[in-house]
């Protein structure tokens, strides 16, 4: 990999050997990228010892247990199991009712572009650039766009909020616990790995070919792409140069600071996972290509219309694809819809099939999204359960966000974010009637006091 | 149905006289179905269905007889649904103008977009998936407050789906991204106004030859066509309810996300909403009171409701039967719902069919199980009295990729 930009890295090379000269002094104070600036402040709500009992319980691992028992302890899931014996404060009887874990939404927007949808609120994309690595969704978030307490109704409790698809590269994405807060920070879920936003296809070239600039095709995608990438490695061995002789006792040159880079860099030091826009499967397999080509892991394809023409390409890469279910034909790469994409794309050996919304009304059931898929293909020779699809909306979804070991799951020492449902979640009469995140009851659908309300809505006539 | 090439001036008439002369009408009996009529005679257990000469002849005969007897095994028989406010046919994708047919900039009153429908858009077949056999198509507009003229077609996916045209006139009031909604309103009072006080003055002779703009309005003011508005904010709708009684107009208003807040005052000025039982986000100022719950508070306040769909109508009608089903789940009773995308549609929009009654299309369609649920899918479906197949391209598309062959994917075909 590394011989492929051999010119460039002798440009670097030529650089450090004259810093190398002049570095055998003191050492400066090391400078250090403080890589999480803008910290979780996030709190878990009171919880109390809670004790679901005789659900019909969807683990979210593929395991479907009838009668059984969830026990949620100090915020954590201490145990899932048939006629559990704890002394809980809190005992719901879930009699006739389904139990998951909460739902995983990986593609988002929710905060970025909120309700209301008036123009000082459009702050989803920073269209100015084909490559805008260097911005940040979360300083776009309004934690009070009502949007968040919808999807909450819907069983919502952590979800990636992306910036928008018209760049190449778009900006970093962030993940968030569904709780009310005000202050973006309050949400943040914490220890989650950052996501970038990368769009193949239509959208940048779109945008940027109107204004003039590349790209203005596919193939001008792609150049993108890689002088980014070429970009990224220079700056990374630029800072990994500068660590290492620092380490050595020199004292080296500070490199230039380019938060654009340092996201790229993110991705390539396997820090910052990537969640890449792009719908059709020649793309897709080019952008697996891509990432082999600088060394960096293609992370999940979002949208992907056509991942069901290469499915073993994705489950063979280890990359996870978020889909609609029957979204399509409002744009040309769009138009190869299939109902059954999730399914199949899931039906191969290591896949990660992912049911995602990308809207804050299809957020709000992602559940019925998944269902929809599941008759559907059922309906055309597959056999998919109840225990099985769940996972499309949890347990997938939450390995695509890197915080599969914190939630997605009903395991025990998992994070309480669970959803008791009125029946199975695969129906259109589906309706989450209690949400809790870590433990702490967020939503009640009978209950006023766990129903909260915007900011934004409060007082409205 | 043999296919009819007639412009489409004369469709109407050609299509009339298709009907009764069409060679290969075949009678068909449904029986041992669980029939939901969308009338008042409510679920009937164990019905047949006679189809003649695209119409329902019959229902519960003393004897069944037919050219072909279908045994439902007591699976549930409903109308075809009846989609509204997309433009099925007028669009193939999105974000291809060239495939675009539905709004022009200048599009007025006169404006007719069924010139363009497309009986072959990859669409239809998609669409009949959900049990849509019918389509009021509306164009969605350009600069002026008048979009145009909705019609009525069938998705049989023949040339002759227009089945009727001028059945509205649609019209956007609303929040404007420039200038004061009071201007729009005040374009509609207007162009009503001048039209009623020309036609006083004009004698019989002048009359003769009207345009189809002043035909238009001559039968929006004799409340013969409806005036199909998209308004959202309750004091808006107030506006138009003063309106409809000024004009003595046929007033429908689409849109209508904060309708919830004047329910009484629709149901008593009998002005029927269209409405999304999908949106429950305050999307502008004009929507604060979108709720899942809405659709069920219309119709318990006694407003009729009709179902559409938010958002890309028409690539997604086919989920029309899914937000009903929601509705029900937030409040709307069960026959509620299917009237509103059935008998409901037919009878605001003028169309002979939406419901299981003597003397209706025949469209018609067969379900394995609850039509409301992803559980469901249609088994068999009749459009006039002819069964259709619900296989789309999407369904090539997924067998071509899910069977196994040694040569590329291409050879599947």
């Amino acid at each position: 990999m590394m011989q492929k930009f051999a010119p460039s890295l002798l440009v670097v090379a030529l650089g450090v050997a004259l810093a190398g000269c002049q570095d055998n002094g003191p050492q400066d104070e090391k400078v250090t990228i403080n890589k999480n600036p803008y910290p979780s402040t996030y709190k878990a709500l009171k919880s109390t010892t809670t004790l679901i009992t005789n659900a019909t319980v969807l683990t979210g691992t593929g395991e479907r247990l009838e009668e059984a028992d969830v026990l949620l302890v100090d915020g954590k899931v201490q145990q899932v199991g048939k006629d559990l014996t704890a002394q809980a404060e809190l005992t719901i009887d879930a009699q006739g009712k389904w139990v998951t874990p909460g739902l995983i939404d990986v593609h988002s927007h929710l905060g970025a572009y909120p309700s209301p949808s008036v123009e000082s609120h459009q702050d989803g994309n920073e269209m100015t650039s084909p490559n805008t690595a260097e911005v940040w969704v979360e300083h776009s978030i309004w934690p009070q766009d009502p949007g968040f307490n919808r999807a909450r109704e819907g069983g919502i409790t952590s979800l990636q909020i992306l910036p928008g698809s018209a760049n190449l590269f778009g900006g970093r994405g962030v993940t968030l616990k569904n709780v009310p807060a005000h202050t973006m920070q309050g949400m943040k879920f914490p220890d989650a790995p950052y996501g970038l936003k990368m769009a193949c296809g239509e959208n940048p070239k779109r945008v940027y070919g109107r204004k003039g600039v590349l790209p203005s095709t596919r193939m001008g995608n792609m150049a993108g792409y890689r002088t980014a990438w070429i970009g990224a490695a220079e700056y990374k061995r630029e800072w990994d140069k500068y660590d290492a002789d620092y380490a050595a006792g020199k004292n080296p040159e500070v490199p230039h600071r380019d938060i654009k880079y340092d996201t790229l860099r993110g991705v390539l030091e396997g820090e910052v996972m990537i969640h890449n826009h792009c719908y059709k499967a020649e793309e897709m397999a080019m952008m697996i290509d891509l990432s082999k080509e600088f060394g960096y892991h293609a992370g999940t394809f979002h949208h992907g219309i056509e991942a069901y023409k290469i499915a073993d390409l994705l489950a063979d890469n280890g990359s996870c694809a978020a889909l609609w279910p029957d979204w399509w034909g409002f744009k040309m790469e769009a138009y190869d819809m299939v109902q059954e994409n999730v399914a199949i794309v899931d039906a191969v050996k290591n896949s990660c099939a992912i049911v995602h919304s990308d809207s804050d009304t299809t957020i709000q059931r992602l559940n019925q999204e998944a269902g929809k898929v599941m008759y559907r293909a059922n309906d055309n020779g597959f056999n998919i359960s109840e225990q099985h699809a769940i996972k499309w909306i949890t347990s997938n979804a939450a390995k695509a966000l890197g915080i599969a070991d914190k939630t997605g799951s009903l395991e025990a020492g998992k994070q309480g974010d669970v959803v008791i449902w009125n029946q199975s979640p695969f129906s259109v009469y589906a309706k989450a009637e209690q949400v809790f995140v870590d433990g702490a009851k967020v939503y009640d659908r009978y209950d006023d006091t766990f129903q909260a309300q915007s900011d934004f809505m409060l007082g409205q006539k | 149905m043999t296919k009819l090439t007639h412009s489409f001036s004369l469709s109407l008439v050609a299509a009339g006289l298709l009907a009764s002369t069409t060679v290969d009408a075949q009678s068909i009996a449904i029986i041992n179905a669980t029939v939901h009529t969308s009338t008042e005679q409510g679920i009937l257990q164990g019905a047949s269905i006679i189809m003649d000469e695209g119409k329902i002849t019959a229902i519960n005969p003393e004897k069944v007889a037919a050219d072909t007897i279908i045994d439902a095994k007591g699976q549930i028989v409903t109308a075809g649904f009846i989609g509204t406010m997309n433009q099925l046919g007028l669009v193939e994708v999105g974000a291809v103008a060239g495939s675009r047919d539905g709004g022009d900039d200048k599009a007025g009153i006169d404006f007719d977009p069924s010139l363009a429908f497309n009986a072959h858009s990859s669409l239809i077949p998609y669409a009949r998936k959900g049990g849509i056999t019918r389509d009021v198509i509306t164009p969605h507009g350009g600069d002026s407050i008048f979009a145009g003229l909705a019609s009525v077609v069938d998705l049989s996916g023949e040339f002759d789906s227009v089945k009727q045209t001028q059945v509205a006139l649609v019209v956007h009031l609303g929040e404007k991204s420039k200038g004061s909604r009071a201007m729009s309103l005040k374009n509609l009072v207007d162009k009503l106004t001048a039209h009623q006080q020309n036609s006083n003055k004009k004698d019989k002779k002048d009359a003769a030859s009207p345009s189809t703009e002043e035909t238009v309005l001559t039968k929006v003011l004799a409340g013969e066509m409806p005036l199909l508005v998209t308004a959202s904010r309750a004091s808006d709708i107030i506006e138009l309810i003063k309106l409809k009684q000024q004009f003595s107009l046929n007033l429908v208003i689409a849109g209508a996300q904060d309708a919830v807040v004047v329910k009484e005052q629709l149901a008593q000025a009998n002005v029927p909403v269209i409405v999304s039982a999908m949106e429950s986000l305050p999307g502008s100022f004009d929507s604060l009171h979108a709720s899942l719950d809405n659709a069920g508070k219309l119709e318990k306040a006694g407003v009729k409701v009709l179902l559409s769909i938010a958002g890309d109508a028409s690539h997604n009608v086919y989920q029309l039967r899914f937000d009903a089903g929601n509705a029900v789940s937030y409040g709307m009773t069960q026959e509620g719902a299917l009237k509103a995308i059935t008998a409901n549609v037919a009878d605001v929009f003028g169309i002979n069919a939406g419901s299981v009654a003597v003397g209706k299309a025949a469209d018609l369609v067969i379900w394995n199980d609850d039509p409301f649920d992803f559980t469901s899918h249609v088994t068999k479906m009749f459009i006039n009295g002819e069964e259709v197949s619900t296989e789309a391209r999407q369904d090539k598309l997924r067998k071509r990729y899910t069977t196994d062959s040694e040569m590329p994917r291409a050879y599947t075909k």
